[in-house]
């Protein structure tokens, strides 16, 4: 059919009214033409209106006819179709509100699954365009491996090169006084917006031309900052903002939605790396020079034609070679030294990290599809056997089979359409409610952004089309092949037995039982697993610490008077009403940790080998144990003294190491005064150990004691700060106010702005909100499989009774007792419920060990917990109780039957 | 039923035909006229006809107007439009051709089998 025919017919379907008079008007004066005209060949009237109508026919065959011209073709049996579905649906309501209930749970469950999953990993970063052939180098190089990348020919179509997220202090008043905020930004190669493809919404970025050293400080700023605190100017290119205490020039506002390449931890900031050092301390000692400083990220724009591992492969022999010339490393590096990471979505992740998660959650979704089709086509097919006598009917009076499937597809598709909008707007709401939750108005340090968008609009219009089609369409080829004489004679009881052990209806009682035993079982393991990680014993009492950070370099403080500072710090703010003692650290006690830094211990009789071991460092101020309320066990903590040492490679940094580190370095030798050697780049470190602490500190993620090295917060520390800046930890009887602490700080330096202050049981519950969100989520879901497989039990074991009704009856009519009837219908129920449920647990046991053996994290959750009895046992004990209740409940009711009224029942 | 394929399409041919050679006529016009011509040999519902008319039109083959009938009747027009005729022209000498060659195949051959 071409355009213009088409268009004609649609026409007429909008002028269908006018058309079809103008039809009726038409037939009348052709059967009064016709009329006449047998009139004038002197035939009676009535006799000639009578000739006239035969000869014109059916007078409805030409209207249908005509209709069949007109409009879409097949559109006006499909509305019929619609049109009865909607009736029978209103005369069912209680069936229908079941079946849309179920299918919206299922819809919203996998819409919210699958907006994770695109705000993880799908959808692409905001701003950047073609953002799937970005790519990243997992470790950061230094500045010149970069340099030696980019000037090669043909390896990319786009280099760039930063150091992030780095924390800024920023003051929108340019002026002294102004009150700085601290946010986070990119220190960028003049390369990193063009191979992102972004283009300024105002201004310029950066130009090797006119960011050269020495020309005065220049940054961009992100689309948000300019509006959320620069009120949207529209002439603030050239304005001035205090960054890090010093002036740097607005040249630039990011796009819309722009947040940097891992929006994850956006950049509200971007700083070049020509900057001056006073304004960004990461590019202190001649960064850009040195190659031996690891600190630069890299992203490469693949080139069209290239693949990634071809591009890794390149980068990697540039690499080694590299690493010869600088003599880095020796030769005996084997294996691959540059790993490239998709840097395309959320957070960077390799392709089979990517395709673990999409895996695992396809696998997620798939379940709850299935368990929601096979549960709605039980709840269809137990209506359906109701329904056999009105289909069949249909049939023998002449409807094609196509016309009835078509009947029952519309159904479903109707039922399967109110369902999916009602999921999409259930988990939209719900998804937009956390958002709203998580962010007002603030500069978020982490985001992902999980809201859906038209994707996973489009995945649940798709998912609720194929949860309709799959439910409705296996019934309604089921309840077509009946044949049409059995159907129509016998009641339902009697239909032929050999239905019966192969049934559909028996695989979907399996299937059911199996795939919600397999989503139990994986969300339980799932959510212990995180418990487990959730539950950690901190290692001291939280009630009386309370913490803040500082970062005056930050703040606009030399480094010398920074360092300065924090000497005189902790006795001034010991003294503060309340305040027992104070101590410092570069990070907060429990953290995102693992031991990824490897030290070495040298022997004691020199000559044996050096042994390496992983472990985790971390760098206090005096007194942090007493502060802490951690107690040691050998040695002593560091001292006044230890604070502000010169972190020179020649000098020997006491250390305080933990048990576990005790134990995997030094076995059961005495560790005190022993050395420990690391290896960083060029420069070698050496420690002795003068403590031993009980503390092990665990990490939020891995539970599991992490070895740790203690330092002392040297001057180079104190001069430069951390990513979190500074830690001041008190312990205090009472609740220290902000406004006293900041008083105090004030009469220190006006400049000095304290930020995230908390208590330590905030920060701890806050940890444990993100694993208890985790953890409610998967509870959750498991949850909903739980109550799915309970219905569509139900639905279908009863149904499955009713149907023996009358074979029940005749039994107990011939003597059978009522044990014996409950027997038998229990027998049935319990083959396939053990079936499933032994189907269902070795699938969750499987699925778990290949997710464990595939990622470390996932390892780590389901190793825990698929040994754990509770769950092992508890689950599948659970789910058969429940199924045998359904299976229960039918089959005493059927016992209690009176045979007189099964048997005369239709 | 008869097979609508051949039927339809030839009665298309049919109306295009008669309104080339009659001018605007309505739909009973139409339907006695194609009688008469095929000799009453075509057995016709005459209200097939109307099923027709708008297929025609839509393929914009043909154009309809409402006029007075002789007997000053309201009735429908419908005329032939130019890529109406151009229509004809091709289908005229495609059925020729097929008839033609349809003929030959079913001719009783001289020589029978050989």
């Amino acid at each position: 059919m071409n355009v213009g025919v088409l268009w004609a017919r649609l026409k007429g379907l909008a002028r269908r009214r006018e058309l079809d008079r103008e039809l009726q008007d038409e037939i009348a004066a052709h059967l009064e033409l016709a009329a006449a005209e047998n009139l004038g060949r002197g035939i009676g009237p009535e006799e000639a209106r009578r000739l006239a109508a035969v000869r014109f026919g059916s007078v409805a065959s030409a209207k249908e006819g005509v209709w069949d011209e007109r409009g879409l073709p097949g559109l006006a049996s499909c509305l019929q179709d619609a049109r009865y579905a909607v009736r029978g649906m209103r005369t069912n309501p209680g069936f229908t509100l079941v079946m849309v209930a179920t299918l919206a749970l299922g819809v919203g469950l996998c819409s919210v699954l699958f907006s994770v999953l695109n705000g993880f990993v799908l959808r692409p970063v905001p701003g950047v365009s073609d953002a799937g052939r970005l790519v990243t180098l997992q470790a950061p190089v230094p500045y010149p491996y970069f340099e030696r990348y980019r000037d090669e020919k043909g390896l990319s179509a786009g280099m760039a090169a930063f150091i992030g997220p780095v924390p800024f202090g920023v003051a929108v008043n340019a002026g002294a006084d102004g009150k700085t905020e601290r946010v986070f930004g990119h220190i960028v190669s003049p390369d990193y917006f063009s191979t992102l493809g972004v283009t300024p919404l105002l201004g310029r970025f950066f130009d090797p031309a006119l960011e050269s050293p020495g020309a005065g400080a220049t940054v961009v700023v992100s689309e948000r900052f300019w509006r959320m605190r620069l009120h949207a100017d529209p002439r603030v290119v050239g304005r001035a903002l205090r960054v890090n205490g010093r002036q740097a020039t607005i040249v630039g506002v990011g796009p819309k939605d722009f947040l940097g390449i891992f929006p994850s931890t956006p950049a509200e900031v971007f700083l070049p790396v020509t900057a001056d050092p006073a304004v960004a301390p990461e590019l202190a000692d001649d960064i850009l020079h040195r190659t031996t400083q690891p600190a630069f990220r890299v992203l490469v724009r693949l080139r069209p034609g290239m693949t990634m591992a071809a591009t890794e492969a390149r980068l990697d022999a540039h690499t080694r070679e590299l690493d010869q010339q600088t003599a880095k490393r020796g030769p005996e590096q084997k294996g691959r030294q540059v790993h490239l990471l998709l840097a395309g979505q959320a957070s960077p992740l390799s392709i089979p990290e990517r395709s673990l998660v999409v895996t695992f959650y396809t696998l997620l979704v798939g379940l709850i599809l299935s368990l929601t089709c096979s549960n709605l086509a039980g709840l269809v097919l137990a209506r359906g056997s109701a329904r056999f006598r009105e289909i069949a009917i249909r049939l023998s009076i002449g409807a094609s089979r196509f016309r009835v499937i078509r009947q029952l597809l519309t159904e479903s598709l109707i039922l399967a359409a109110l369902g999916g909008v009602a999921g999409f707007a259930a988990a939209y709401g719900l998804l937009d409610l956390l958002a709203r939750f998580r962010g007002d108005s603030a500069l978020l340090q982490s985001e992902i952004a999980f809201t859906p968008d038209l994707r996973v609009a489009l995945f649940a219009f798709l998912i609720s089309a194929l949860a309709g089609a799959g439910f409705g369409l296996l019934p309604a080829l089921a309840a077509t092949r009946a044949d049409l004489a059995s159907a129509l004679k016998a009641s339902m009881g009697t239909r032929p037995r050999r239905y019966r052990r192969f049934g559909l209806r028996n695989l979907f009682v399996v299937y059911q039982v199996a795939a919600a035993m397999m989503l139990i079982l994986i969300m339980g393991f799932w959510s212990s697993g995180l418990r487990n990680a959730a539950n950690l014993d901190p290692g001291f009492d939280p009630a009386p610490l309370q913490f803040f950070s500082l970062d005056p370099a930050r703040d606009g403080l030399a480094p010398n008077q920074s360092a300065a500072l924090f000497t005189g710090l902790a006795q001034r703010l010991a003294r503060l009403p309340g305040v027992e003692s104070v101590t410092l650290a570069d990070q907060p006690p429990l953290n995102l940790t693992v031991a990824n830094r490897s030290v070495s211990v040298p022997p004691v009789p020199s000559g044996s080998r050096e042994s390496v071991h992983a472990v985790a460092f971390m760098s206090i101020g005096p007194g942090y144990f007493a502060t802490l309320g951690a107690p040691l066990v050998r040695g002593a903590e560091f001292s006044e003294r230890d604070l502000g040492l010169d972190a020179a490679p020649s000098n020997i940094l006491p250390a305080v190491i933990n048990q576990t580190a005790a134990k995997d370095l030094f076995g059961g030798a005495d560790p005190l005064g022993r050395r420990i050697r690391q290896d960083a780049g060029d420069v070698q470190r050496t420690f002795q150990v003068t403590g031993v602490v009980r503390y092990d500190r665990q990490s939020l993620v891995v539970n599991r004691p992490v070895a740790t090295i203690f330092l002392p917060l040297t001057r180079y520390d104190l001069r430069r700060g951390s990513q979190s800046g500074t830690i001041v930890l008190l312990r205090a009887r009472t609740h220290l106010d902000g406004a006293t602490v900041r008083r105090e700080l004030a009469s220190i330096d006006p400049n000095l702005t304290m930020f995230n202050p908390q208590t330590m049981r905030e920060f701890l519950a806050a940890a444990n909100r993100v694993v208890q969100s985790g953890i409610g989520f998967t509870s959750g879901v498991g949850l909903f499989g739980l109550l799915l497989a309970c219905v569509g039990l139900a639905g279908v074991t009863a149904q499955a009774v009713e149907r023996r009704h009358k074979e029940i009856g005749i039994r107990m009519a011939l003597g059978a007792r009522p044990p014996q009837v409950m027997r038998l219908v229990m027998r049935e129920g319990s083959v396939m419920i053990s079936a499933g449920a032994a189907f269902g647990f070795a699938g969750a046991y499987g699925i778990s060990r290949v997710l464990a053996a595939a990622s470390a994290q996932m390892a780590e959750i389901f190793g825990w917990s698929s040994g754990n009895r509770a769950l092992t046992v508890g689950i599948p004990l659970l789910l058969v109780s429940l199924a045998a209740i359904a299976c229960y409940l039918p089959a005493r009711r059927s016992s209690s039957l009176d045979p007189l009224v099964a048997l005369r029942e239709e | 039923m008869p097979k609508l394929d051949l039927l339809q399409g030839t009665l298309d041919l049919l109306v295009l035909r008669t309104l080339v050679s009659m001018g605007p006529l309505h739909g009973y016009g139409i339907a006695r006229r194609i009688e008469q011509l095929s000799g009453d040999e075509v057995l016709l519902n005459q209200g097939t006809i109307y099923a027709a008319l708008v297929r025609l039109q839509n393929r914009g083959w043909i154009a309809a107007e409402w006029g007075a009938s002789d007997n000053n009747r309201r009735a429908k027009y419908y005329s032939i439009t130019r890529s109406g005729r151009k229509r004809l022209t091709e289908e005229t000498s495609y059925w020729q051709r097929l008839s033609a060659v349809i003929g030959r195949v079913l001719a009783p051959s001289e020589g029978g089998p050989k």
